[in-house]
């Protein structure tokens, strides 16, 4: 039911699930401190980021709750892999998933993470027909809170203290934008190679 | 109801908005303590204490009740159910690990009488958290008797509990419970919408709280008032 149609194509990218030949690409940003909020497995130095890609390598559809599809957001033209978008469907029976995204920090700034993510949704609504998106980030992530208000999401917590993050008292947003919220971009819908369920 | 969030949103303030203030409490050093607070606790009108094997119809009183239960997870429930509920309560009475709960029955000192219950749960030991709920006969609502009660909990949760951080939630139609949290001087932290499912419905939900340190100032000033 959930047969999906890979790779996605967007205007400057090509999004497909992770490669082995990936390790270098995702090397050159998955151990920075600064992602490492966002990542599935934590990587102190590039020596752990085999296991991280591993586990992306894995995430390549969503059949049952709990399981997460990640994609590479590859550069059309040199190829140069730029981070990583993810869709984890974390609950059925209300229809949630949560995305996560972490970008290189060489190639942000040029909105290919919002470009990657409005395909994402896209895929999120139309395809798997999940009810709610949302995505959690850092109170002082200024960049991520910019992009989620750019992908039209409303700011539906803000936590002070509620958990420890790297020893620290932690501060954490959540944004939300449900189906009938989501506004399709008329440049995704271009998109010939896609299979549509909805 | 989302003001706050929406100033909070305002990209352009961002830059004020999520810097922190100075005067921050240091990062924690270890885990929480266990709690074992020595019952009953009184405060001015009421009497706060473990509930025991005769509290079962004053429960059932209330929690019978269609208008009581039309927030909580649980639905009505009948006598068997409510002398199951009791008899869990009466060992739930401190705190040792994560998910403990101390749940008391509040008697009002007037009459005797069993008016409702308060809780609080240890979220997590790690980070200190705390969560309170209180559910109150609708015949002794209107009094201040829930925030008298929650207050004596908060004061537990944030003194000897060594809680770092209080959390209540309610469903945004549960208009009574919110409010509650506004006089407790809680500060509206999530307001989520179709985020789950409800008794079959789409669950649109607030979430509060208040830091330790925010509590002993608005002690402090309520003690100088
Ligand atoms: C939530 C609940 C405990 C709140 O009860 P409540 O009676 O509104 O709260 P209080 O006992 O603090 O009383 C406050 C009221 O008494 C008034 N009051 C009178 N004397 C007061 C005093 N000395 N101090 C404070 N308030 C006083 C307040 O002005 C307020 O009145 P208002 O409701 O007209 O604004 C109650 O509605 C309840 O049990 N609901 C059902 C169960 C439930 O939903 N629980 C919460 C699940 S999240």
């Amino acid at each position: 039911m959930f047969s999906l149609s890979l790779p996605i194509q967007t205007d400057r990218l090509i999004l497909r699930t992770f490669e082995r030949s990936d390790i270098d690409g995702l090397a050159a940003y998955h151990a920075l401190p600064s992602v490492q909020r966002y990542v599935f497995t934590k990587t102190r130095d590039t020596s752990e980021v085999a296991g991280a890609l591993n586990l992306m390598r894995g995430h390549v559809s969503l059949q049952r709750p709990g399981d997460t599809l990640t994609l590479a957001m590859i550069r059309k033209g040199d190829q140069a892999l730029l981070g990583h978008v993810s869709l984890n469907w974390s609950d059925a029976t209300a229809g949630q998933g949560e995305v996560r995204f972490c970008v290189n920090p060489a190639h942000a700034g040029q909105g290919f993470t919002r470009e990657a993510l409005s395909a994402v949704y896209d895929l999120a609504f139309d395809h798997f027909h999940i009810h709610r998106v949302f995505a959690r980030c850092d109170g002082r992530n200024h960049h991520s809170i910019k992009l989620m208000q750019q992908m039209g999401m409303r700011l539906e917590a803000h936590y002070r203290e509620h958990a420890l993050f790297q020893g620290e008292w932690d501060e954490e947003l959540h944004f939300a934008i449900l189906d009938r919220e989501w506004q399709r971009s008329t440049k995704v819908k271009d998109l010939p190679v896609r299979h549509r369920v909805a | 109801m989302a003001i706050r969030l929406a100033r909070d949103l305002a990209i352009g303030k961002a830059g004020l908005a999520f810097v922190r203030p100075s005067g921050e409490s240091a990062p924690p050093t270890g885990g929480g303590m266990s709690l074992y607070p020595t019952y009953p606790l009184r405060t001015q009108r009421l009497t706060l204490r473990p509930f025991t094997r005769g509290d079962v119809d004053a429960v059932y009183a209330y929690r019978r009740r269609e208008d009581v239960t039309r927030y909580l997870f649980d639905t009505a429930l009948s006598r068997e159910e409510c002398a199951l509920a009791v008899q869990q309560r009466i060992g739930q009475v401190a705190l040792e690990a994560e998910g403990d709960k101390i749940i008391l029955g509040v008697e009002l000192d007037g009459n005797g009488a069993l008016i409702g219950e308060v809780s609080l749960i240890w979220r997590s030991v790690e980070a200190r958290q705390g969560e309170v709920g209180w559910i109150f006969d609708p015949n002794y609502h209107g009094h201040g008797y829930a925030t008298e009660a929650a207050n004596a909990v908060l004061d537990l949760a944030f003194g000897p509990g060594g809680i770092h951080r209080v959390a209540a939630r309610c469903d945004v139609r549960n208009e009574r419970s919110w409010r509650l949290m506004e006089r407790l001087g809680m500060r509206r932290e999530a307001h989520f919408r179709e985020h789950a499912l409800f008794k079959s419905q789409w669950d649109e939900e607030f979430i509060y709280a208040i830091l330790q340190q925010e509590w002993q100032a608005q002690r402090a000033e309520q003690a100088a008032t």
